[in-house]
């Protein structure tokens, strides 16, 4: 079947098989390899990306059901003023070792900081609960969204 | 036998393709479940019927009762879409998964998956929830408790769709809680999930009801906790024997998140800590922390 959706703002469309997830049409379909599968039963957040604004775990969302939708994935972060700013600060701030996480958090944050401009950290990290990161121990995550919001407050 | 996604934008179509094919149909909402199921291959429907865009199955309304559609996300719920009058329901929803499942997986979804340990369904029985099914041969209303039959296992007929959820308004001077035990508060299968509610005169409970997640093979309400609870003041021996008969109703299992022997072991301070918050938001004994 053929499913047509926006992806980082371009229109697309793609054959896909019938269940397909969208994790596997953005990555083997459309070669956007930016998104990661980790665990791929919704637990990891690894392949987190953006539905209409909303974070979905990729690896459990149907294709055929983000026809007609907005998907953004962390390529498109790159061009996002939020995108590019939480990357920076990740960097930065440590938040990035081995990497297979980053790009799920870093959409996962920036659904919510386009939702909540000065999120509390018991917030952010009840937000955070469906990313793993098994590397940095969280802290220098948060420190770079601290960050990031304190960047854009000082704009 | 290839696999066929239909997506219908009405809840006419739905009800035609149910009536038509329903038995080969399985529903798909957020998919937070089914895809898994799918990837498992714990299911093999010829129809994958996704109803996500159907209006008529979206928003609240709260004319008398409380009627959620069927299609609310848990993000929604946790949010207080309903108020501070079903709490229990607003932090059950904020217990399924993490923020990416939430932000999709519905609460008719979460319904109708019918998991011995669906966080909603505790919150939902203490608040006498009903659903509402419609099919091309008529609607029908029943009790949650009737619905959800087993372990994953519900009345819903082939060509019936899950359309509303309709909690009863609760009386004045109650509170409610939903409280969780797993390793973490959120993106965890609860160990053992308990809902209460408790309805006040002054110091005395007028009404209880109490029910639990993950202790058998579907949720349940124990009415003989409640019976112990209404007409004390949750003083400590009321709280026993409410406890002793909850440890006689549930039936709880060994497995991979925790023993039988630890999900009996969890309910006496789980018990008492909720009779203490459903006090303390019902405006009673301010002295609870929370």
């Amino acid at each position: 079947m053929e499913v047509s959706f926006t992806v980082n703002g371009k229109p697309t469309q793609v054959e896909i098989d019938p269940a397909e997830t969208l994790l596997s049409t953005l990555r083997d379909r459309l070669r956007l390899t930016g998104t990661k599968e980790g665990c791929s039963e919704g637990e990891c957040g690894a392949c987190t990306v953006l539905v209409d604004g909303r974070p979905v775990d990729s690896c459990i969302y149907a294709t055929g059901a983000a026809a007609g939708r907005a998907v953004e994935t962390v390529e498109g972060m790159a061009r996002d003023e939020l995108g590019r700013a939480l990357q920076e600060a990740f960097v930065a701030a440590g938040g990035v070792q081995c990497g297979f996480c980053t790009p799920g958090f870093v959409t996962t944050l920036v659904s919510v900081l386009r939702e909540n401009e000065h999120p509390s950290e018991d917030e952010l990290r009840t937000a955070l609960a469906g990313n793993i990161c098994r590397c940095t121990g969280y802290s220098q995550i948060l420190d770079a969204v601290a960050a990031t919001v304190a960047g854009r407050a000082a704009r | 036998m290839e696999m066929e996604l239909r997506t219908v934008d009405s809840l006419d179509a739905a009800l035609d393709v149910l009536a038509d094919r329903g038995a080969d149909c399985q529903v798909l909402a957020g998919g937070t479940d089914v895809m898994i199921q799918l990837a498992r291959g714990e299911i093999a429907p010829a129809v994958l019927l996704h109803v996500e865009n159907v209006p008529e199955l979206q928003g609240v309304s709260a004319n008398g009762a409380t009627r959620i559609g069927s299609l609310v996300t848990h993000r929604a719920l946790a949010k207080g879409l309903l108020g501070p009058r079903y709490r229990a329901l607003a932090e059950a929803a904020g217990t399924v998964g993490g923020l990416q499942t939430q932000s999709v997986g519905t609460l008719g979804g979460n319904v109708c998956n019918a998991s011995p340990a669906a966080d909603t369904l505790p919150a939902l029985l203490v608040h006498d929830a009903q659903v509402a099914l419609r099919g091309r041969a008529g609607s029908r209303t029943v009790p949650l408790e009737e619905f959800v039959v087993g372990r994953r296992a519900t009345t819903r007929r082939p060509d019936e769709l899950l359309t509303e959820i309709v909690l009863a308004t609760p009386p004045e001077c109650t509170g409610d809680v939903y409280l969780k035990v797993g390793r973490r508060s959120a993106m965890e299968v609860a160990i053992v999930g308990l809902a209460m509610r408790l309805t006040f005169d002054g110091d005395d409970v007028t009404d209880a009801r109490i029910a639990l997640a993950a202790v058998g093979p579907r949720p349940l309400r124990s009415p003989a906790a409640e019976a112990a609870l209404i007409g004390s003041r949750l003083e400590p021996r009321a709280i026993e024997t409410a406890v002793d008969a909850v440890l006689r109703d549930i039936s709880p299992i060994d497995d991979l998140r925790g023993s039988a022997d630890y999900r009996r072991r969890v309910v006496p301070g789980l018990l008492e800590r909720a009779a203490g918050i459903c006090a303390q938001r019902a405006g009673r004994t301010p002295e609870h922390e929370e």
